[in-house]
């Protein structure tokens, strides 16, 4: 078919890097300080944004006064609700359902602050020094209004209403139920009765937040350039806001420095800063600085649960009635109803628990608005299972490893249909493949488990009292509805891939690149990764619920195949072509002979501009939409070993024990950084991290100094993980998300590992702490316990 | 040593009445002089001004040691400087320690570790370890815990961290390895 002879190379043993610890190319730029995040990037001739932020937890704005702002040196404009021509002023939430009262994020406050921290007026000054400087000067007439903080007052009658036209503050109910929601206690049954607190919480990733703008192709097109997990969704909400076709808007992200679920939000400044570059008509900045960062960027975690359990005597818990309550903040985070949801949908991990009776609701109060944080409620729920089994198998005398291995739901149970969710897209959770049993060993035996009541008595001669936590889980990852990729085959024989999941840390660039090369057969080094360009992949679902490697690298490696039949039928319509002679093998073209010839990948565009008699070689490009319509399930067992100094209350973590399976394992190395990482920041955030707000509504905890996050010394002294493999069917890989997981895990097992601890001593651990030196203090200077369960 | 322009920063640019300051500053080798606001933090010297953009501000009350560079031979932070401060130093900051291509010893060691996620903290513990090497830390002292703690990373938990400090620092690889089935 072709007057040049290509040599028959001898075909490279095929590449495979699935299941490899492939060391991060992106290393290369931030080690050496060039990640490009946005703060990094030049934003020539741009405008610099302060935002004036109300200091009033609930007010009317009775009046704003710009006029001496306004003559100051350098200042631009100073932009308030009135001066924005916005078609549409309300960020989107997603977890709405039937019934869902509107409680929508506002873009800047108009007549009402329903929080510290709310933007009211934005001051454009030639540079940040400046923009702060008038920001001082801008005056804010404010009528007060009784504020209301705690949801449990929130939600009672003649509370102070934040949206009075609602004439309620629970915006959000939803019912869950499996099994008989009507199940009763019979005679002998054990009874539990618990309340418990988890307490406001944020995500803190080391890069605040930041958007720019500006107007692009001869000011017919706004370029916004933010720090989002969620750039296709931003773009949607931009053309909304602005009531402008979606081509004309590009949305970018940069590579981002940490997310968290924080940055799965849209925020009100990535509206109004583009409003101001439209208003305008030049480039703008905002760069966000800690302080509006802590008052400001979504907030996590808080709600308050009562749980019944009812318990038979042999360990078996027959139901599970639970009635819970998330502190929302002022508005609808982008899914803050999503953690309180995942209460009654997740609580029962990988116990059987036949009978579910849940009703969660969300509760607006004056504070920042909450929204998923790395687990998205996952941490509250294993937290209130994995208490309830501690405090069964206290008050039935049997071990805390015996109840749970009578309770976990059997290998040959699964796939397993667990009822409805609640969850908006409402399907059933449904669990696919696993080994819930042999993970529980599995930790058991790395934590040395039978050894733990000697272990206790050895520390107790060292003065130390030690404790021992078991928790399990069971993750939603991978969720859906569907995810896309693009890719093209260069004219200089290399690829490139558009993906849709945005680079928060978690390795994707390498992930992403290593499902691709695998696919095709062909070294890592031949791909290469965009992302975060709505130009590029204009359409796309986003970068969290532990997602990206399930989902977007499924969508990735399936356009790889896409790809390669696109490859093929160019050469199958070249007329001398036999299309049944051609095969994709090893990393190229292969036509089957005789005489056979191997046409590798870098050679192929070049060859095939050769046959067709083109000028140039060309680009073959390839689109993939993957439908996803189940969620796969991850699941592990953490265990915490602590010891506690009695003398001052610091708290030490000598072991910390996972064993999970995340399915399909892309890069050991990165899996166990995401799980070392996750559960550190759970350590943190039930040892010490707090978002506190005085009774009042001022927000306390402003800066690092005051929101104290883990460091070097706090990561446990040994940590062993152990990796079980199952592939999930409900992923076409295989996989199973990973990113969350830790932070579940490590909630549940430091709350059961505190309350061993202090199992002498009359203190509850119903919630999530913070367990501080303060909190250890007073606990051990209670006298001995009594029960606290009933009996029938 | 190449002298820079001497131009006027931006801030004074655009208010004419800020205050400023001549400042005679060497950083990463080359000698400058310049006029800076009275109030230009260093760090926003550093990114804003010269682009020398590796350093982060993650916190701007030195809680985090994102913004770590090294001043005269010691690490310091950035964010709770002003330039003019700095009169007569000699600062050095990531850009100042690279290699012209490519990683260097300890920057290897951090990507064999897997010592970093986002990245954003990076260049700021490697600005510490870059001061730990200097002095010759060991790397079982109790020095390196206190060097450490100076930094928070959100990501990766330390535990890679640690493993690449200690390297780093001439320990052998303690690095433990998980079991799988």
């Amino acid at each position: 078919m072709t007057k040049k002879t290509t040599k028959a190379i001898a075909l490279p043993r095929s590449r495979r890097y699935v299941g490899e610890a492939v060391l991060r190319a992106e290393d290369q730029e931030l080690l050496r300080g060039r990640g490009g995040f946005l703060p990094d990037l030049a934003a020539p001739n741009a405008a610099e944004i302060c935002i004036v932020r109300s200091t009033e937890p609930h007010a009317i704005v009775r009046a704003i006064r710009k006029e001496r702002a306004l003559a100051n040196p350098g200042v631009i404009a100073i932009l308030t609700a009135n001066d924005l021509d916005l078609v549409e002023d309300v960020l989107p939430c997603v977890d709405m359902i039937p019934g869902t009262l509107d409680a929508r994020h506002r873009v800047i406050a108009r007549e009402r602050v329903r929080y510290v921290g709310q933007a009211v007026a934005l001051v454009v000054a030639a540079n940040r020094y400046l923009a702060e400087d008038a920001a001082a000067l801008v005056e804010i007439e404010y009528e007060s209004l009784p504020p209301v903080t705690d949801h449990m007052a929130a939600k009672n009658p003649g509370a102070p209403l934040l949206y009075p036209e609602l004439g309620t503050n629970i915006v959000y109910q939803v019912k869950q139920t499996d099994g008989d929601p009507d199940f009763a206690a019979r005679d002998g049954d054990l009874v539990i009765r618990k309340r418990y607190e988890f307490h406001r919480q944020t995500a803190v990733p080391l890069e605040t937040r930041g958007v720019t703008a500006k107007l692009i192709d001869n000011g017919e097109r706004l370029h916004v350039e933010s720090c989002t997990q969620l750039p296709q969704v931003l773009r949607a909400v931009l053309a909304s806001a602005f009531g402008i076709s979606l081509e004309k808007v590009r949305v970018t992200a940069p590579r981002l420095g940490g997310g968290f679920g924080c940055k799965e939000m849209v925020y009100p400044e990535e509206i109004l800063v583009p409003a101001a570059a439209r208003k305008l008509q030049r480039p703008v900045r905002w760069l966000e600085d800690r302080r509006e960062h802590f008052a400001s960027a979504t907030h996590a975690r808080e709600e308050t649960v009562d749980a019944e359990a009812v318990v038979a005597r042999d360990g078996a818990f027959i139901g599970l009635r639970l009635t819970g309550w998330s502190n929302i903040g002022a508005a609808f985070g982008f899914v803050g109803n999503t953690p309180i949801t995942a209460m009654g949908a997740m609580v029962r991990g990988p116990y059987r628990v036949p009978n579910l009776d849940a009703v969660m609701s969300s509760v607006v109060t004056n504070k920042t608005p909450l929204n998923v944080l790395r687990g998205a409620g996952g941490p509250q729920a294993a937290l209130v299972m994995e208490r309830l089994l501690d405090e069964a198998a206290r008050s039935l005398g049997m071990d805390r490893a015996e109840i749970r291995r009578r309770n976990l739901i059997q290998p040959n149970e699964l796939p397993l249909d667990r009822g409805a969710t609640g969850f908006a897209n409402a399907h059933h959770i449904i669990y696919d493949e696993g080994d819930y049993p042999r993970c529980l060993e599995a930790g058991l035996n790395l934590a040395e488990y039978e050894n733990c009541e000697s272990d206790r008595k050895a520390a107790a001669a060292r003065g130390r009292l030690r404790g021992l936590g078991i928790s399990m889980y069971v993750e939603i990852t991978a969720v859906g509805p569907y995810e896309t990729a693009r890719i093209a085959l260069q004219p200089d024989g290399t690829i490139l891939l558009f993906s849709s999941i945005m680079p928060v840390g978690q390795g994707s660039e390498t992930t992403q690149r290593q499902l691709v090369a695998e696919e095709l057969g062909i070294a890592m080094e031949q791909v290469a990764i965009r992302q975060g360009d709505t130009d590029e992949v204009p359409d796309a679902v986003g970068t969290f619920a532990s997602r990206g490697a399930a989902a977007g690298g499924a969508a990735g490696r399936m356009v790889g195949r896409e790809l390669v039949k696109k490859i093929l039928s160019s050469f199958a319509e070249i007329p001398d072509c036999d299309p049944s002679k051609l095969r994709w093998e090893e990393g190229g073209v292969v036509i089957l002979g005789p005489p056979r010839e191997f046409i590798p990948l870098q050679e192929i565009p070049a060859r095939l501009a050769s046959l067709r008699g083109d000028l140039e070689p060309g680009t073959i490009e390839a689109k993939h939409r993957i439908e996803i319509p189940r969620p796969s399930y991850s699941y592990a067992t953490h265990i915490a070993v602590i010891e506690i100094d009695p003398e001052t209350g610091e708290l030490k973590i000598p072991r910390y024990i996972v064993a999970h399976d995340c399915g399909k394992i892309v890069n050991p190395l990165l899996v166990e950084g995401q799980i070392v990482g996750g559960v550190v920041q759970g350590i943190g955030e039930v040892l010490r991290e707090h978002v506190v707000y005085d009774t009042s509504g001022n927000l306390q905890t402003r800066a690092l100094m005051d929101y104290v996050l883990p460091g070097a010394s706090d990561a446990p002294a040994d940590f062993k993980l152990w990796h079980m493999e199952t592939p999930s069917s409900f992923n076409p890989f295989g996989i199973r998300g990973v990113g969350e997981g830790g932070s579940i895990g490590a909630h549940a097992a430091m709350a059961n590992a505190v309350a061993d601890a202090l199992r002498d001593y009359d203190v509850a651990v119903d919630g999530s702490g913070p367990f501080t030196p303060t909190w250890i203090m007073e606990a051990l200077s209670r006298p001995p316990r009594v029960s606290v369960s009933e009996k029938i | 040593m190449t002298p820079l322009d001497s131009t006027p920063q931006k801030a004074a640019r655009d208010d004419p009445n800020e205050s400023q300051t001549s400042l005679r500053v060497t950083v990463n080798g080359k000698q400058l002089r310049t006029l800076v606001p009275d109030r230009l933090l260093l760090s926003d010297f550093l990114r804003e001004d010269l682009g020398l953009t590796a350093l982060k501000v993650a916190c701007g009350e030195g809680a985090c040691g994102a913004c770590t560079i090294v001043i005269d031979g010691e690490a310091a932070r950035s964010c709770t400087l002003l330039a003019v401060q700095t009169e007569g130093a000699e600062i050095l900051t990531l850009e100042g320690l690279n290699a012209p291509e490519g990683l260097d010893h300890v920057q290897r060691l951090f990507q064999q570790h897997h010592a970093l996620q986002c990245g954003y903290c990076t260049p700021g513990w490697l600005m510490t370890v870059y001061s730990m090497i200097k002095r010759s830390i060991h790397p079982d002292s109790a020095e390196v815990s206190e060097y450490l703690s100076g930094h928070l990373c959100r990501c990766t938990g330390y535990r890679n961290i640690w493993a690449a400090v200690r390297r780093a620092l001439g320990a052998a690889n303690d690095q433990s390895v998980s079991g799988r089935e």
